[in-house]
């Protein structure tokens, strides 16, 4: 299958000429993370002055103000960036290492795994808190073996990966609307929330383990960043310069499927954001360096301005997931019609 | 000047899966020399290579450099010492030429350590002897045959090792690449005493640069030895099922193979001596 592959690669720690648009790049996006953090924070049903959720933030509250901002908003946006990171950060490590923007983990099953893996443990086991995350982190990685099982042979990471995944995908994700209804005692918001994804009702001791996991996993993914890159050289180019490839490749998968798995057991597989990410921050950057700290940005972005979006922006009130999905669906065809044109086969 | 390494095989098996390809081969690499391997499609020249640079684990025998088995050092250790260019290698939509050639230096690095002068140099040297200095900020996916091919030579020079293994450097070249390739090889054999193995499709190429000819055929070695001895009639038609007569380079003296087919053949006496 040859569907182009959409990342630039990024340069060499460059020589010399220091890579001015990637600090612009992350720079911009850390601000764009920031400014939609302080919105998320300001605006609800009323709007506060920057003021006034200062003072809230940092305790001297005055208005009455701190309840609004300190329980409601606050964890909501902290949830909106830490699995805005996560997916972002863990789609694009797939990305980058299968060599192809389907594969990034929502497509390919590994968020729908971990969803259906955290309903189950929910409603049938009664599990909560961490145990959620790790059975989450388990189905995810077991759904990612199963997939390279089932799609190996030469030239494996192709077409048939990411046809097995869509397979597996719609599988786990009718496993989790079952669920849902067997769980009669769930209100349609929940139900929403693992069937699209959804920050609300956030509540910081959910946004710990997500943001545990993303230093974790994240930090992995950092240490092996190198080695990843110039797998994408081959595996022989790559074993010749001295890269463990198989080893690389299992912890880049162990690092991305933690990510996803941990930021889908706390907000629902929040649609698209994992496969989005990468591709935007690739164009953004151009081929500079930074893919995975941009497309860490990225998604955090996209879940805040998603949410935001959803709350206020549109008539209705919608979950983040829905409004991520509406923009992430043409983007999908976009690269299936694409990858029809360049003679692929998917 | 580079140290003199031995890279040897001893005994090796060596294949896939459920495919022995190697069966029991031995041989060395004339340390500080060229070495070319010749043999037919699919003979396992590339599995050799590859076995070789610990890219295939054997199946058993070893493979020891300077006597130590290659599976007990370090990786980036070993990537330091010897460095292969691949068939077919891949390169990542939108790579420019000096970043190609800039990840030949990775084995150079370590974690923390940041890009330096010492790999702007290789880089710059890479580019230069390779003739790409021009091509450097062009993206890899708009270069000719040619140029790409030069441009993967240049990140395995880049990464400055004193044993290199090249699996057909010259298949996608015209003829006046083919000799600028191998003409390079020289130098760098010459001038940093680079020990060099490649597979070579081109017998008459292989006999002329070469120090050392390998032959592959039957999961083992046919031949081996200087290519005065080794290319022979007997040799060619053992090894590629081809008649064929030899006669002498008259440019460099080295033995040269004219293959005899069914179809446009004039005359099969031989052995004329043109020098
Ligand atoms: N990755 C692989 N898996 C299984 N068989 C392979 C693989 N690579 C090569 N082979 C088989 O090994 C044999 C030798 O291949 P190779 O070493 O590439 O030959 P050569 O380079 O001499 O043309 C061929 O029959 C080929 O089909
Ligand atoms: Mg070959």
């Amino acid at each position: 299958m040859s569907i182009a592959i959409t990342f630039p690669a990024p340069r060499t720690a460059p020589r010399r000429r220091i890579n001015r648009r990637s600090a612009l790049v992350l720079c911009l996006l850390g601000g764009g993370v920031i400014f939609l953090f302080a919105l998320t924070l300001s605006c609800g049903r009323g709007c506060l002055a920057p003021s006034a959720v200062l003072s809230a933030l940092f305790g001297s509250d005055s208005a009455g103000a701190s309840f609004v901002v300190n329980d409601l908003r606050f964890p909501r946006a902290a949830m909106s960036i830490v699995t805005g990171l996560c997916f972002g950060l863990g789609g694009v490590a797939f990305q980058v290492m299968l060599r192809n923007p389907l594969a990034s983990p929502d497509i390919v099953g590994i968020s729908a795994s971990a969803g259906a893996a955290a309903v189950f443990a929910i409603v049938i086991l009664s599990l909560n808190g961490w145990i959620v995350s790790l059975v989450a982190v388990c189905a995810g990685l077991l759904v990612a073996f199963t997939i390279w099982g089932l799609s190996s042979g030469r030239g494996g990471a192709g077409g048939r990966l990411i046809l097995v995944g869509i397979g597996i995908s719609a599988m786990l994700d009718s496993v989790t609307a079952y669920i849902i209804l067997e769980a009669p005692e769930w209100d349609r918001v929940e139900a929403l929330r693992w069937l699209t994804g959804s920050v609300n009702g956030a509540q910081l001791s959910e946004v710990a383990p997500v943001f545990a996991a993303f230093i974790l996993f994240g930090g992995l993914l950092a240490v092996s960043a190198r080695d990843l890159d110039v797998l994408r050289l081959g595996d022989d180019t790559a074993r010749a310069l001295g890269v463990g490839a198989d080893k690389t490749r299992l912890l880049v998968t162990l690092a991305a499927v933690g990510l996803v798995a941990f930021a889908t057991s706390a907000s629902g597989p929040i649609a698209f954001v994992a496969f989005l990410s990468g591709p935007i921050a690739s164009r953004l950057l151009g081929g500079s360096t930074g893919i995975l700290a941009a497309s860490a940005l990225t998604g955090a972005i996209l879940v805040l301005a998603g949410d935001f979006t959803g709350q206020f922006l549109l008539p209705a009130r919608l979950p983040v997931g829905v409004v991520t999905g509406a923009v992430g669906a043409p983007f999908l065809l976009y690269l299936i019609v694409r990858a029809n044109k360049n003679g692929g086969s998917i | 000047m580079s140290l003199d390494h031995r890279l040897e095989a001893q005994n090796l098996c060596a294949g896939y899966e459920k495919q022995a390809i190697l069966d029991d081969v031995s041989i060395a690499l004339p340390a500080g020399k060229i070495t070319a391997i010749v043999g037919g499609n699919a003979s396992g020249k590339s599995t050799l290579l590859r076995t070789l640079t610990r890219i295939l684990p054997s199946v058993s025998g070893s493979v020891l450099l300077d006597g130590q088995s290659v599976h007990a050092m370090p990786s980036r250790k070993l990537a330091q010492i010897m460095g292969l260019l691949p068939q077919s290698p891949i390169a990542p939509e939108g790579i420019t030429v000096a970043d190609l050639v800039g990840r030949g230096r990775h084995p150079h690095h370590s974690l923390f350590s940041r890009w330096g002068a010492a790999d702007d140099h290789a880089v710059e040297q890479a580019l230069r002897a390779t003739g790409i200095e021009k091509l450097a900020e062009r993206e890899i996916d708009t270069l000719s045959g040619g140029q790409r091919q030069r441009a993967w030579i240049a990140m395995a020079l880049a990464q400055e090792t004193d044993l290199l293994l090249l699996d057909e450097p010259t298949t996608f070249l015209d003829v006046s690449h083919q000799i600028e390739v191998l003409d390079l090889l020289v130098d760098m054999n010459t001038s940093r005493g680079t020990t060099i193995a490649m597979v070579l499709h081109d017998l008459n190429l292989a006999a002329r640069y070469a120090d050392h000819l390998i032959a592959v055929a039957d999961r083992g070695i046919h031949a081996e030895g200087p290519p005065s001895e080794i290319l022979t009639e007997s040799m060619v038609k053992a090894v590629f099922g081809l008649e064929s007569r030899i006669i002498t380079d008259p440019v460099s003296g080295t033995p040269s193979m004219v293959p005899i087919g069914r179809h446009k053949v004039v005359s099969r006496s031989c052995n004329r001596k043109i020098a």
